[in-house]
């Protein structure tokens, strides 16, 4: 109860000061122009291809959230600790855990709101030329919104023990990685390349696997996608950014605010 | 009942890329009564805000440990009845005064409407009833310190932790806090504050402890730490002729003419008595008269001079 009160205190006071500091307003700007910009190339160039229709906006969409999340993500404690705003906030009968899970979800909550916003502009546009839109590009949509969750759990997990530029290289090398865990997986399968197998095994096993989460192709080629599969890697998203943020917390616990 | 208390409470920072220690706390028992004022004192860089921080659990202590009405400091429960004011500036700039009480409001479980009316009183109290709705960004170092004042009053706290809460402010500012830390006394709350002015502490402290370089050096009721005893007496006289003053002037530590008025001062009660007699049988006015006792600042000195400070 108590928990829970603060958590949606602190993740309120996130959202606003998104809001506040104009932050909120630009990143829509700038999603829309992305989107509405990628389609008007597409069509001059390409004429209309369903397929690079869905790729681009998919992709844009996808493109935008993360860098959100990272660069939102990675200063999301920093900015508290710096300003000592977490000293008051911290000095009240609140949890450690509290206060990042709050964070966290403050971050998460606009995240939502942009995919929303994004997805609703891209969708109203294929609307618009097809008088429809097939399911797959939901489930695309769906799965981006977790890996952005996964990719905010990353930039916590890190910026809870180190600083906002070292959170980002970590981050953004796991944001890259993570999409070609299953290419690093091949190479390591490959005849010459026995020796560095544990190797590749232990990577595609341990590190995030975000290519599981980007179904993007496969619906912009309106490849099915069962329904099951679905949920499997909504859960495997999820668990992936739970156990990130339970680590996360364990380090915030021991922190010293100085 | 102590209502903060501390028992070997240390602290070492390692900083820079050798890990160098600076050892900020070493050891220190505290031991703060209910309802009384607390004055924590030391020159900078003492150790103060890191025991503030150690209390607050913003750092973990190296070593010892710290309770706040009974309960350890390590459990968040012990800041549900705690009010805390942070040195220097600690602001979401982007609320607005009212906001920012209301957040923190939030945070101690306050109900809304309770939360409200709240902050409305606590800004009146603090001075800045027209700067509510207005953004932190825009409010001056005066301002600031007033609501962030007004923050660690919003849960109705039965212990207030201020470190430095006169810093920076003008002389009206610091008796306005002098002041409310009283008023907070009257309630019946019990005040920790720190501060390098001397005469702050000295003026409105039931209890002070002074540290230095880490460690208390002194610790206990003001009366106490500087004894009843007189160490002088200054007396400023009118209506007196020069051949007089001459006379008076006769075993005066110093003595000082300034147009029509005459300082002097004595080492003891008697010489100081003489004079207030004789003055009066030549119908001359007597302006003021001060007894000297040993002041903080004294203490203070003699503690350098022992080498305390390092
Ligand atoms: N984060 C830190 N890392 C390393 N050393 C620190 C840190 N914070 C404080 N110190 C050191 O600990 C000692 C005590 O500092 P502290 O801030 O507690 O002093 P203070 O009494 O509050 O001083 P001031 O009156 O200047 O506020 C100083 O020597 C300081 O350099
Ligand atoms: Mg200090």
């Amino acid at each position: 109860m108590r928990a829970l009160r603060n958590i949606k205190a602190v993740a309120m006071n996130t959202y606003r000061e998104a809001v506040r500091e104009k932050l909120l307003y630009t990143l829509l700007m700038f999603a829309g122009l992305m989107i509405a910009s990628s389609i008007v190339l597409v069509k001059i160039h390409l004429g209309y291809d369903e397929r690079i229709y869905y790729d681009v906006g998919l992709a844009a969409i996808a493109l935008f959230g993360s860098l959100i999340a990272i660069f939102v993500g990675i200063n999301l404690v920093y900015r508290e600790i710096n300003s000592k705003t977490i000293y008051t906030m911290l000095a009240k009968p609140m949890r450690r855990w509290e206060f990042l899970i709050g964070k966290y979800l403050g971050l998460v909550g606009l995240l939502a709101l942009e995919i929303v916003l994004m997805s609703a502009l891209f969708l109203a546009v294929v609307w618009f030329q097809k008088g429809t839109f097939p399911a797959e590009l939901l489930y695309a949509i769906v799965l981006i919104f977790v890996e952005l969750v996964l990719l905010t759990a990353i930039a916590i997990f890190f910026s809870s023990f180190t600083t906002p530029y070292l959170a980002g290289m970590f981050t953004v090398s796991l944001w890259i990685i993570g999409h070609l865990l299953a290419d690093i997986r091949e190479f390591g399968n490959l005849p010459d390349s026995e020796a560095i197998r544990p190797l590749t095994e232990a990577l595609y096993w341990g590190l995030p696997n975000l290519d599981r989460l980007d179904i993007k192709g496969l619906a912009a080629d309106g490849i099915p996608i069962t329904l099951k599969d679905l949920w499997m890697n909504i859960a495997y998203g999820l668990s992936y950014a739970s156990l990130l943020l339970f680590s996360a917390t364990q380090l915030f616990r021991v922190r010293d605010f100085r | 009942m102590a209502i903060i208390r501390t028992e070997g409470l240390s602290k070492v920072f390692r900083t820079g890329f050798t890990m160098k220690k600076v050892e900020a706390v070493k050891g220190v028992d505290l031991k703060v009564d209910a309802g009384e004022i607390y004055g924590f004192i030391g020159p900078n860089g003492a150790g103060k805000t890191s025991t503030i921080k150690m209390l607050t659990g913003l750092i973990l202590p190296t070593a010892g440990e710290a309770w706040i009405q009974d309960i350890p400091v390590s459990d968040p429960k012990c800041r549900a009845h705690l009010g805390f004011l942070p040195e220097g500036t600690f602001f979401h700039e982007y609320l607005t005064g009212r906001e920012f009480l209301d957040f923190h409001g939030q945070l101690l479980g306050i109900d809304k409407a309770t939360r409200q009316k709240r902050a409305g009183e606590l800004l009146e109290r603090v001075g800045i009833p027209h700067a509510g709705d207005m953004r932190i960004r825009s409010y001056s170092k005066g301002m600031r310190q007033r609501v962030g004042l007004a923050q660690a009053l919003i849960a109705d706290p039965e212990v207030v932790i201020l470190d430095e809460p006169m810093s920076g402010l003008d002389p009206l500012g610091r008796k306005d806090v002098r002041d409310l830390i009283l008023s907070l006394r009257d309630e019946g709350k019990t005040v920790f504050f720190s501060s390098h002015i001397l005469g702050d502490a000295e003026v409105i402290c039931d209890q002070v402890a002074i540290i230095v370089n880490g460690n208390i050096v002194h610790q206990g009721y003001i009366d106490d730490l500087l004894g009843q005893e007189v160490s002088g007496v200054e007396l400023v006289l009118e209506g007196i002729d020069a051949p007089l003053f001459e006379e008076l002037k006769v075993g005066a530590t110093r003595a000082i003419t300034q147009g029509p008025r005459f300082l002097l001062e004595f080492e003891d009660e008697a010489s100081a008595q003489r004079v207030l007699e004789r003055t009066l049988e030549a119908k001359g006015h007597v302006r003021s008269l001060v007894p000297r006792r040993r002041s903080l600042e004294d203490l203070f000195v003699e503690e350098a001079k022992k080498g305390n400070y390092a």
